[in-house]
C-alpha cells in the first residue's frame, strides 16, 4: 500500500513536471509456435498505436510504458495478452476459432464442430464481394453440390437451383428460410443484407423442415444488431455491361448463298433475287450493302448497372439493432429500343431487446425482423420459340431492311411497296419487339415482419415463440401497339393488359429448447416445436382490352406511360376480365430434435417431424419424416496425438433421413370442374361476337386421384471434415446417395380418358454423388495473406421408376421447330430430361458408302439417299429408321461442377478471382443455321462428316439428331476484383475503411460451345408459354450474360 | 377415476386432431368438382355447351389429323398441295400424325358422357321438360357425331359411354360402334323438339333434323362400306332401311330446311363486300332471278355446322379454333393473295384441286353452273397467279376450290391497308380483329363449316329410296334438267353438288369405287414449286388396298395401352407408310 501510494504521488509529481522518460521500459522477446520462431507476429501496446512485428528469427524489441500490456497476435493463432517485462518468451497456440464457429441448422444454431449433417455456410461478406444483383449469383461458385444455373441473363431473371441433383419432375427448388420464415424470396434481399447463408444438403440436416425439405433447404440469416460502437457502412458500385459474345449471324450475301445452294441441291430453278427482294433492295445489295445486322441493331452498349447499400448496426447488451437500405439498378444489354431493365429497393430493420436479465442470462427477450422490398422489371420476349426477340434477332434474314426511306421501321406495307416477296412471313424483329413484346412493366412489393420472444426461466430451458406475417403484392401492365410486320405477324389494335395481385401469409411457431447441464462428459439438448403456416385468401385481378386502331381514346398513345385500360375503353368488344383468389394453403407441423455428444468427440442427432398439408385429402395429409446422424471427431482421440502436428482436426460423419415434398397444386384429389371462356360456343348467327355474350362451357379439367400424397426423398450421406497444417488447409468430402420416390407427376393417361391426367405418385429417381471442398488460407506475415478454395462436385442422375406402362414421361413437342417431335423425356434408366433422338454416324461421302451401308443391313431415312445425306444410325438394324431407333443422344446434366476462388491481401491491397464451370453435359444449339456455323455442312466428298448437305430431304425428315447437340463444358472467370483500402495509406481518414475497387464479371469463358452462352438453365417453353421445369440445356437463343466492368467503393465508419 | 382421466385425455386428443384437420381443410372458390357438379339445370346446360366447344378446339389444328381436312385430301378431288401430301397418298409424315385428333375426339366424347350423366342427375329437378329432353338429345347426338367421324377415320376404336369406364378399353368391332351410333341417334331423334329447325333452338345446336340426317349418313356408310342390310342397335334389334327412310322423309318434309335460291349464294365469294367487284359474280342474276348474294351463316340450307366467332387466340389451348382455321390452310401459298389474285387470298397452299374433276365434270355435265361456282381455273380467272420458286406451291394443277379459298374484299383493304389481311370479314363495321390472333388473314374467318347441308339430305333421300325426286330438286336449283334415278347418276350428282365439303371420301369408300377413283389422280400434270412434273404413280390403289381407307391409331396410344389397342392394317411395321419426300415423278 505504501509503495503504491508513493508511486502514485511520484507519478503525479513527475507527470506534472512533464518528465516521463523513466517510466518507459524496453522489452525484448521471442515468439515461436510448435514449429519454431514465427515471423511477422504483431506486438502492440494495448490501448495505443505503438507496435512492432517479429523479425525472421521471431525476435522483437519494443519500448513501452512499464505497466503496459502487450497484445500479441497473428492471424491463425489465438491472440495473447501479456504484461510487459524486459524479457519475454511467447509461445503461440493455433487458433481453433473455426471450431467454435456456429452454423445455422434450422430452429437454432450449432457449433460447426458438432454438426453431424452435411451443411455449407457462406458468409454474407463473401457474397457481397461478388457484386451480384442476386445472392444466388454469388453463391454459384462457393457451394459444392448446390447447382445454380442462370435461367437467362435478362435483368431480374432468376436462377435454377437444385441441391444434389434433380430429384423430381415437379417442383425441384429448395426451400428458402429467411430469418426463420419459410418460403421467402431470396431475390428480394440485397446481398449486403445477408449475414450468412447456410445450405442444408443432406436429408438429416434438412429433416427438421420435413414436408418441404426434399430438395434441400437454404437458410438465410440477415444481419443482426451488434453490441458496441455503432457501425455504419456504405457500399456502392457502378458498372458498364456489354455483350460478351455475339453470334456470327449471316450477312445478306451469305444468306443468299445458302438459299442458292439449297435451291440448287433441290433441283429448283435459281432464285430470281431481284424479283424476290424488289429492285430497291437489290440495288442496295449491288452497292455493297451487307444486309441488316439485327443483333447489332438491338445492342445496348455500356448498359449501366449500379448498387448502393447502407448498413447501420449498433446497440448495447440490452438493446441491439441493425438496419439496411439498398438500391439496385440494372439495365439490359439487348433489346434496344425498348430494352430490359430491373431495379430494386430494399429496407430492413432487425432489433432485439432484453426485458429481464438475471446475471448473464436474458430471461425475457423480444425482437423483430422487418424487411421490405420493391422491384420493377421490364423485359423483352424470350424463352419461347416464337415469342423470343433474341432468337428473332439472330434468325431474322439480313436481307430485310430495318428502316424504310422515311426512317420508319420496315413493315409489311414497305415490303409490298418495294416488291419484297422473298419468304413472305419474314418480319422485322425490331418492329415486333418494339410494338408487341417489349412494352411491359411489372412491379413487386413484399413485406415480411416477424416478432418473437424468447423466455429463459432457467438456464436449461428456453422458449421461443415467433409470429410472422408476409405480404406480397404485384402489378403489371403491358401494351401492344398496332403494327404489321408481315402477313402473319401483326396487330390492328392497341391491346392493354393490366393486372394486380395481393397475397398474405402467416406463420406461427413455438419451440422449447432444453439444454441439460453437463453430466461429466455427456452433453444433451433437445428441441420440441410446433408450427402452423397458412396463406390467407389472396386476390388477383386482371383486365385486358383491345381497341382497334381508330377506336381508342385520344389519350391512348403508343407508349407505356399511356398504357392504361381506360384509354382503350371506347371499345369493349375484346375485353377479358379475371378476378380470382390465390389458392388457400396451410401446413401444420410438429417436430423435435435431440442432440447428444460425449466429450465433443462422439455425437448423434435424431430428428422427427410430422407435417399435415392442405394439398391432400383427409387421410393422406400427414407425413412423418425421421432422420438420424452421427459424428466422430477422430482427432480428439488419444491415439491421434502423434498426428496432431499436421492434422488439426478430423471428423467423420454419417447421416440418413427422409424428407418430403408437398409442393403440388391443391385439389388434385378431386376432379375440378372449370367454367371459363375456353369452352364457349357461338350459338346463333351473330358472327362477330366475343365470349362476352356467349355461354360459357363447364368441363372437368382433369381426373381425380384421391390417393395423391407426398414425394419422399431418402438420403444417405457419409462425410469427412478435416483441417491440416495449423488449420491452414481444410478438406471436406461427402459421398451421398439420394432416392426421391413417388414424384407427383401427371400420369400419362390414355387419350381415351377424355380429360387431363390426374397427378399420381409415379416416379423415382436416384442421385448419387461426391463433393469435395478444398481450402488453403495462410498469412505469410502481418501484411500478406492469401487463400484459395476449390469446390468440386460430381452427380449422377438416373430415373429408376415411372409408373406407367411405357416408363416414360414425355416432353413437349414443337419446342425446337414447328411440327418438331418430342425430343426430351424422363425415362427409366436415363437421366431426367435427357435428349432423345437419332444418333448419326456421319455423312454419306459417296455412292459406295451408301451401298455399303445398306448392304450391311442398315436402314436409311432418306427415300432416295444420295451423297451428302445424313447417316442415321439404325439402332435395331431392322432396315427401317423409325422412332424405335431413337435413343439417348445427350444429357443436359453436367457430370462435374467446379468452383474456384482465390484471394490475396497485401497491406491495403486485395485481389480475388472466382471461376466456375460445368463439364460433361450437352446443349441443344438451336440457331446454328442462322450463323456462319451453317457453312460447316457437306459440299462434296470429304468436306464434312457431321452436317449433311443443305438440300431438302438430306436428313430424311429426321430433325432431332445428335447433330443439333454440342458439348457444353465450360469454365468461366466469373469475377476478378482488385481493391485498395485508402485507410492504409492515409491513416488519418475518419473512417475504419475506405476501399476502392475495380471488378470484372464474366470476363472470359473457356468453352467450345459455339452458341452465345454455355450456361443454359432454360429448357424451352411450349407454344402456350408453359413448359417443364425438369428440362434444361435447350438454347433457342436466350438472353446472354453480360460482361461487366465495375468500380466500387466501401466505406465503413 | 383413472379411467375417467384417460377418457378425458382421449377425447381431448381426438378433438385436437379434428381441429388440426379442420385447419388443413381448404375450399376451391372458383371451380366446382365432379363430386358436387352439376348442382342445377343451368350448370348441366353449361356442360352441353362445352361439348360443342370441342368442335372449335378440333378446328385449331386442321392438319393434325382432323376429319374434314383428311377427308378432303384423301379423296380423289383434291391433291395434298403444299403440306397435305401425306394424307393425299394415304401416308403419314410421322407416327404422331393423328395424336391430336384422336385425343380431341375423346375429349368431345368425355364431355358428352359427362353431360348425359349430369343431365340424368338433374332429371327430377327439371321444370322445363322439353328443354331437358332437347339438351339430353343434343348430348346423344354429339356423342354419335364424334363416333361417326372416328369410326370412319379409324375403323375400330374403343367405345366409351360413361365417364367412369376404364379408359384402357379395347377397340370394338364396327357392328358395336355403329350400333352405339344408331342407338344414340335414335334417342336423339326421339328426345329432341319437333319444331322447325329455327323455331326452338338457336342455330348451332343439334336438332332432331340433324340427327335424322346423320342417321341416314351413318346408315349409308355402315351398310355400304360393310355391305350390310341394316344397322344394329346397341340395346338389341336394328335400324332398318325403312326406318331411315321415314326419318329422312320427316327431315325433308318437317324440318323447315330448304335449298337457298342459288347455289353460289352458299359460298362466301358472293358476300356483299366482294360480289360486285368479282367479275365472275358482278351483275349476275341467280337461278332464282335475284342478284347473287351470300345467304350467310346459319342459313336455311345448313342442317348442322361448326360455328366460329371473334375469339381466336393463344390464351387457351385450342383457342385458335374459334376461327375457321381450315380456310387459311386451303388458301394460295407463296406471294399470291396480295391483290394480284383478287378476290382470292393467301394461305398454306393445301388441297389443290385434281384437274381430273374439272375434266370429268365438263364432260359429264358441260352446262353445270356449279363447275365454275366450285372450281377456280387459274388460267381463266387469275392470270397474275405466281407459282413461286422458294416457298412455292406444290401439286398445283391450276385448279382451286372456291368453296374454301379465303375471300378478299376491297372495303376490307381500305380498312386494313394491306391485301394480305383483307379477307372480307374485315369489311364488316363491327369486325374487331383484336381477339383474332391479332392477324386477320389467320384469325378472321367466321364462315360456318357446314357438316350437313340440306342438299345432302335430299340426295341421301334419293339414294335410300332409289327415286330421283330429291336429286332433281337439287339439279333444278343448279339450273339443270331432271334425270331418272340410277346409282351412277346419283354418284355423279353427289360428287358435283357436294364437292370439297368433306363427304366425297366416305362416299367413294362406301360405294367401293375408291381404288379406281383414287387412281384417277395418277398421270396428272402439275407444278411443284416452279417445276413442271407429272405425278406418275401415287400408289393410291396399293395404299387403299392395304388400309381400306382407315388411318393409323396413334402409336403412343398403342404403347400406353400395353397391348390393348391394336394397330390398323396397312400401318404396321414394314408397311412403308411414311411420307418423306415427293418422289412420284
Amino acid at each position: 500500500m505504501q509503495v503504491k501510494l508513493t508511486r502514485f504521488f511520484l507519478t503525479l509529481a513527475l507527470g506534472l513536471a512533464g518528465i516521463s522518460a523513466w517510466a518507459q521500459m524496453g522489452v525484448k522477446g521471442t515468439v515461436s509456435d510448435s514449429y519454431g520462431p514465427m515471423v511477422g507476429v504483431s506486438i502492440i501496446e494495448k490501448g495505443t498505436s505503438n507496435g512492432t512485428t517479429t523479425d525472421l528469427d521471431g525476435n522483437f524489441t519494443i519500448t513501452v510504458s512499464d505497466n503496459a500490456t502487450l497484445v500479441i497476435s497473428s492471424i491463425g493463432y489465438a491472440t495473447q495478452e501479456v504484461a510487459a517485462a524486459p524479457q519475454l518468451t511467447i509461445f503461440m497456440k493455433e487458433d481453433s476459432e473455426f471450431l467454435e464457429e456456429t452454423v445455422v441448422v434450422g430452429y437454432g444454431v450449432q457449433k460447426k464442430k458438432l454438426v453431424t449433417g452435411s451443411t455449407v455456410q457462406v458468409k454474407g461478406d463473401d457474397l457481397a464481394a461478388m457484386n451480384t444483383v442476386s445472392a444466388l449469383g454469388a453463391l454459384q461458385s462457393q457451394t459444392p453440390g448446390v447447382n445454380i444455373t442462370v435461367n437467362n441473363g435478362q435483368p431480374g431473371e432468376g436462377f435454377k437451383v437444385n441441391i444434389r441433383g434433380l430429384g423430381t419432375t415437379g417442383d425441384s427448388e429448395p426451400l428458402y428460410v429467411i430469418d426463420g420464415v419459410a418460403g421467402g424470396d431470396i431475390n428480394s434481399l440485397n446481398p449486403s443484407d445477408i449475414e450468412t447463408i447456410d445450405v442444408l444438403k443432406d436429408a438429416a440436416s434438412a429433416a427438421i423442415y420435413g414436408a418441404r425439405a426434399a430438395n434441400g433447404v437454404i437458410l438465410v440469416t440477415t444481419k443482426q444488431g451488434k453490441e458496441g460502437k455503432m457501425q455504419v457502412s456504405y457500399d456502392m458500385y457502378y458498372g458498364w455491361q456489354n455483350l460478351y459474345k455475339r453470334p456470327a449471324t449471316l450477312t445478306a450475301q451469305e444468306t443468299m448463298a445458302m438459299a442458292d445452294e439449297k435451291a440448287f441441291q433441290d433441283g429448283n430453278p435459281a432464285i430470281n433475287w431481284e424479283g424476290r427482294l424488289g429492285a430497291k433492295t437489290w440495288k442496295r445489295l449491288q452497292e455493297g450493302w451487307k444486309g441488316t445486322d439485327w443483333v447489332e441493331a438491338i445492342l445496348v452498349p455500356n448498359a449501366p448497372t449500379q448498387n448502393h447499400a447502407l448498413n447501420i448496426a449498433g446497440g448495447t447488451e440490452i438493446s441491439k439493432f441493425s438496419g439496411g437500405f439498398s438500391y439496385t439498378d440494372q439495365n439490359g444489354i439487348l433489346g434496344k429500343p425498348v430494352a430490359s431493365h430491373y431495379n430494386r429497393y430494399t429496407a430492413r430493420l432487425n432489433s432485439d431487446h432484453v426485458l429481464l436479465r438475471s446475471g448473464d442470462r436474458d430471461v425475457i427477450k423480444v425482437g423483430e425482423n422487418l424487411t421490405f422490398y420493391y422491384s420493377t422489371k421490364t423485359g423483352i420476349g424470350q424463352l419461347m420459340r416464337d415469342y423470343n426477340d433474341i432468337r428473332n434477332a439472330i434468325t431474322a434474314s439480313a436481307l430485310l431492311p430495318m428502316y424504310d426511306d422515311e426512317g420508319n421501321l420496315y413493315d409489311r406495307k414497305d415490303k409490298e411497296a418495294d416488291g419484297w416477296v422473298y419468304a413472305s412471313n419474314e418480319a422485322n424483329p425490331v418492329l415486333v419487339m418494339k410494338s408487341a413484346h417489349g412494352n411491359n412493366l411489372s412491379r413487386n412489393y413484399g413485406i415480411t415482419a416477424t416478432a418473437y420472444t424468447e423466455i429463459m426461466p432457467w438456464s436449461w430451458l428456453k422458449y421461443r415463440g415467433a409470429f410472422s406475417y408476409r405480404m406480397t403484392a404485384g402489378s403489371s401492365r403491358s401494351l401492344t401497339v398496332p403494327y404489321h410486320a408481315a402477313g402473319n405477324t401483326g396487330s390492328d389494335a392497341y391491346k392493354v393488359d393490366q393486372s394486380a395481385s395481393l397475397g398474405h401469409r402467416i406463420s406461427w411457431e413455438n419451440t422449447l429448447l432444453f439444454t441439460m447441464p453437463k453430466q461429466g462428459k455427456h452433453s444433451f439438448d433437445a428441441l420440441l416445436g410446433q408450427s402452423f403456416e397458412k396463406t390467407a385468401v389472396g386476390e388477383r385481378m386482371s383486365v385486358s382490352n383491345s381497341a382497334p386502331d381508330g377506336s381508342q381514346l385520344p389519350t391512348m398513345q403508343g407508349d407505356m406511360a399511356h398504357a392504361w385500360i381506360t384509354n382503350t375503353a371506347n371499345s369493349l368488344t375484346a375485353t377479358e376480365i379475371g378476378g380470382s383468389p390465390w389458392p388457400e394453403w396451410a401446413l401444420l407441423s410438429f417436430f423435435g430434435r435431440a442432440n447428444y455428444n460425449y466429450a465433443d468427440r462422439y455425437m448423434a442427432t435424431v430428428i422427427l417431424r410430422a407435417d399435415g398439408s392442405s394439398n391432400f385429402a383427409r387421410g393422406h395429409r400427414w407425413g412423418f419424416f425421421p432422420s438420424v446422424s452421427a459424428g466422430w471427431v477422430v482427432s480428439e482421440e488419444a491415439f491421434m496425438e502423434k498426428t496432431r502436428d499436421w492434422l488439426s482436426f478430423l471428423k467423420v460423419r454419417f447421416s440418413w433421413g427422409q424428407n418430403g415434398n408437398q409442393s403440388i397444386s391443391n385439389f388434385q384429389y378431386l376432379s375440378p370442374v372449370a367454367f371459363d371462356p375456353s369452352h364457349t360456343y357461338n350459338f346463333g348467327n351473330t358472327i362477330l361476337n366475343t365470349t362476352a355474350t356467349k355461354p360459357v362451357g363447364a368441363y372437368a379439367t382433369n381426373l381425380a386421384n384421391p390417393d395423391v400424397t407426398w414425394e419422399t426423398s431418402e438420403q444417405f450421406d457419409l462425410g469427412v471434415d478435416t483441417r491440416f497444417l495449423r488449420s491452414r488447409l481444410s478438406l471436406t468430402a461427402d459421398y451421398y446417395v439420394k432416392y426421391t420416390r413417388d414424384w407427383l407427376v401427371p400420369a400419362p393417361v390414355l387419350a381415351t380418358a377424355g380429360t387431363g391426367a390426374p397427378y399420381v405418385n409415379g416416379g423415382d429417381v436416384r442421385n448419387e454423388g461426391v463433393e469435395l471442398s478444398l481450402g488453403w488460407n495462410d498469412h505469410v506475415n502481418q501484411d500478406f495473406h492469401y487463400g484459395m478454395n476449390v469446390n468440386f462436385s460430381y452427380n449422377k442422375n438416373i430415373v429408376t421408376r415411372i409408373a406407367n406402362d411405357e416408363g416414360i414421361l414425355h416432353g413437349d413437342a414443337e419446342v425446337l421447330d414447328h411440327g418438331g417431335s418430342e425430343f426430351y423425356r424422363a425415362q427409366e434408366g436415363f437421366p431426367i430430361g435427357y435428349f432423345w433422338g437419332y444418333k448419326t454416324a456421319g455423312v454419306f461421302q459417296n455412292q459406295q458408302e451408301i451401298d455399303e451401308w445398306i448392304a450391311a443391313g442398315n436402314g436409311v431415312a432418306q427415300t432416295d439417299p444420295q451423297p451428302g445425306d445424313l447417316k442415321i444410325v439404325d439402332y435395331h438394324k431392322d432396315g427401317v429408321i423409325d422412332d424405335s431407333d431413337k435413343t439417348m443422344i445427350g444429357n443436359p446434366h453436367p457430370d462435374f461442377r467446379l468452383g474456384v476462388s482465390a484471394n490475396f491481401g497485401w497491406r491495403g491491397l486485395d485481389a480475388s478471382v472466382t471461376l466456375n464451370g460445368a463439364f460433361g453435359h450437352q446443349i441443344v444449339y438451336g440457331y446454328r443455321s442462322s450463323t456462319t456455323d451453317a457453312f460447316d455442312h457437306w459440299t462434296g466428298e470429304g468436306t464434312s462428316n457431321r452436317f449433311p448437305r443443305v438440300g431438302t430431304g438430306a436428313t430424311g425428315g429426321k430433325s432431332v439428331t445428335d447433330t443439333v447437340l454440342e458439348n457444353g463444358d465450360f469454365l468461366r472467370i466469373q469475377n476478378l476484383s482488385l481493391g485498395y483500402d485508402l485507410k492504409h495509406l492515409i491513416k488519418k481518414l475518419p473512417f475504419q475503411q475506405l476501399r476502392l475497387y475495380v471488378s470484372a464479371q464474366n470476363l472470359y469463358t473457356f468453352t467450345k460451345y459455339p452458341g452465345l452462352d454455355p450456361e443454359v438453365g432454360f429448357g424451352g417453353n411450349n407454344l402456350y408459354g408453359g413448359g417443364n421445369s425438369w428440362v434444361s440445356g435447350i438454347d433457342l437463343g436466350s438472353y446472354p450474360l453480360a460482361r461487366t466492368y465495375l468500380v466500387g467503393l466501401n466505406f465503413k465508419f | 377415476m383413472k379411467t375417467t382421466k384417460y377418457i378425458i385425455a382421449a377425447t381431448l386428443a381426438v378433438l385436437g386432431l379434428n381441429a388440426c384437420e379442420k385447419l388443413l381443410d381448404t375450399e376451391n372458390y372458383t371451380a366446382s368438382n365432379t363430386a358436387n357438379f352439376p348442382a342445377s339445370f343451368e350448370e348441366a346446360e353449361m356442360m352441353v355447351t362445352a361439348i360443342y366447344s370441342n368442335m372449335n378446339h378440333m378446328s385449331s389444328r386442321p392438319s393434325a389429323g382432323t376429319f374434314y381436312f383428311v377427308s378432303e385430301l384423301a379423296s380423289d378431288d383434291r391433291f395434298g398441295g403444299s403440306g397435305g401430301q401425306s394424307f393425299d397418298k394415304l401416308l403419314v409424315t410421322g407416327e404422331t400424325a393423328f395424336d391430336f385428333s384422336w385425343a380431341q375426339y375423346y375429349k368431345g366424347i368425355y364431355l358428352a358422357n359427362s353431360a348425359i350423366e349430369g343431365l340424368k342427375l338433374m332429371e327430377n329437378d327439371v321444370d322445363d321438360r322439353e328443354k331437358y329432353e332437347q339438351l339430353l338429345g343434343e348430348s346423344y347426338f354429339m356423342r354419335a357425331y364424334n363416333y361417326y367421324e372416328m369410326g370412319t377415320l379409324f375403323g375400330r376404336v374403343p367405345l366409351l359411354t360413361s365417364t367412369t369406364q376404364d379408359s384402357n378399353s379395347p377397340q370394338v368391332e364396327p357392328d358395336v360402334l355403329f350400333g352405339q351410333i344408331a342407338s344414340d341417334l335414335k334417342q336423339a331423334i326421339d328426345l329432341m323438339s319437333n319444331k322447325p329447325w329455327n323455331a326452338y333452338v338457336e342455330f348451332g345446336h343439334a336438332t332432331k333434323w340433324a340427327a335424322e340426317a346423320l342417321m341416314a349418313r351413318a346408315f349409308l356408310f355402315y351398310t355400304g362400306f360393310f355391305q350390310k342390310d341394316s344397322m344394329p342397335l346397341a340395346e338389341g334389334g336394328s335400324v332398318t332401311k325403312q326406318e331411315v327412310i321415314s326419318w329422312i322423309d320427316d327431315c325433308v318434309n318437317n324440318s323447315g330446311h330448304d335449298l337457298v335460291g342459288d347455289y353460289r349464294n352458299l359460298w362466301t365469294y358472293t358476300n356483299k363486300y366482294t360480289v360486285d367487284d368479282y367479275p365472275y359474280t358482278a351483275g349476275v342474276k341467280g337461278v332464282d332471278g335475284q342478284p347473287l348474294l351470300w345467304a350467310g351463316n346459319g342459313n336455311k340450307e345448313e342442317v348442322f355446322s361448326v360455328k366460329y366467332m371473334n375469339y381466336c387466340g393463344y390464351y387457351y389451348p385450342g383457342q385458335e379454333g374459334y376461327s375457321n382455321f381450315y380456310i387459311p390452310f386451303f388458301g394460295f401459298a407463296g406471294t399470291n393473295g396480295t391483290g394480284n389474285t383478287f378476290p382470292w387470298g393467301n394461305g398454306n397452299g393445301v388441297g389443290t384441286v385434281n384437274s381430273g374433276l374439272w375434266e370429268d365434270w365438263n364432260r359429264e355435265e358441260p352446262g353445270d353452273l356449279r363447275i365454275r361456282a366450285s372450281i377456280l381455273s387459274i388460267e381463266e380467272e387469275v392470270p397474275d397467279y405466281d407459282s413461286g420458286d422458294i416457298s412455292g406451291q406444290w401439286e398445283d394443277c391450276g385448279y382451286w376450290a372456291k368453296k374454301t379459298l379465303p375471300v378478299l374484299a376491297k372495303a376490307a383493304y381500305e380498312r386494313q391497308g394491306s391485301w394480305v389481311s383483307s379477307i372480307f370479314w374485315a369489311a364488316y363495321p363491327e369486325f374487331d380483329q383484336a381477339n383474332n390472333y391479332g392477324i386477320t388473314n389467320w384469325g378472321g374467318h367466321f364462315q360456318d363449316l357446314i357438316l350437313i347441308r340440306f342438299a345432302d339430305v335430299l340426295l341421301m333421300q334419293s339414294e335410300l329410296k332409289e327415286d330421283a325426286s330429291g336429286m332433281n330438286r337439287v339439279r333444278a336449283r343448279a339450273g339443270l334438267q331432271p334425270v331418272g334415278y340410277s346409282l351412277e347418276a346419283l354418284q355423279r350428282e353427289r360428287r358435283h353438288e357436294l364437292c370439297f365439303e368433306g363427304v366425297r371420301w366416305n362416299d367413294i369408300r362406301r360405294w367401293h369405287i375408291a381404288e379406281q377413283a383414287l387412281s384417277g389422280q395418277n398421270n396428272r400434270a402439275m407444278n411443284n414449286a416452279g417445276a413442271d412434273v407429272v405425278l406418275r404413280d401415287g400408289r393410291y390403289a396399293e395404299r387403299y388396298k392395304a388400309t381400306e381407307g382407315f388411318f393409323p391409331i396413334p402409336a403412343s396410344q398403342i404403347r400406353l395401352s400395353a397391348g390393348v389397342l391394336q394397330q390398323n392394317a396397312g400401318w404396321k411395321e414394314g408397311d412403308n407408310y411414311l411420307y418423306t419426300v415427293w418422289n412420284f415423278d
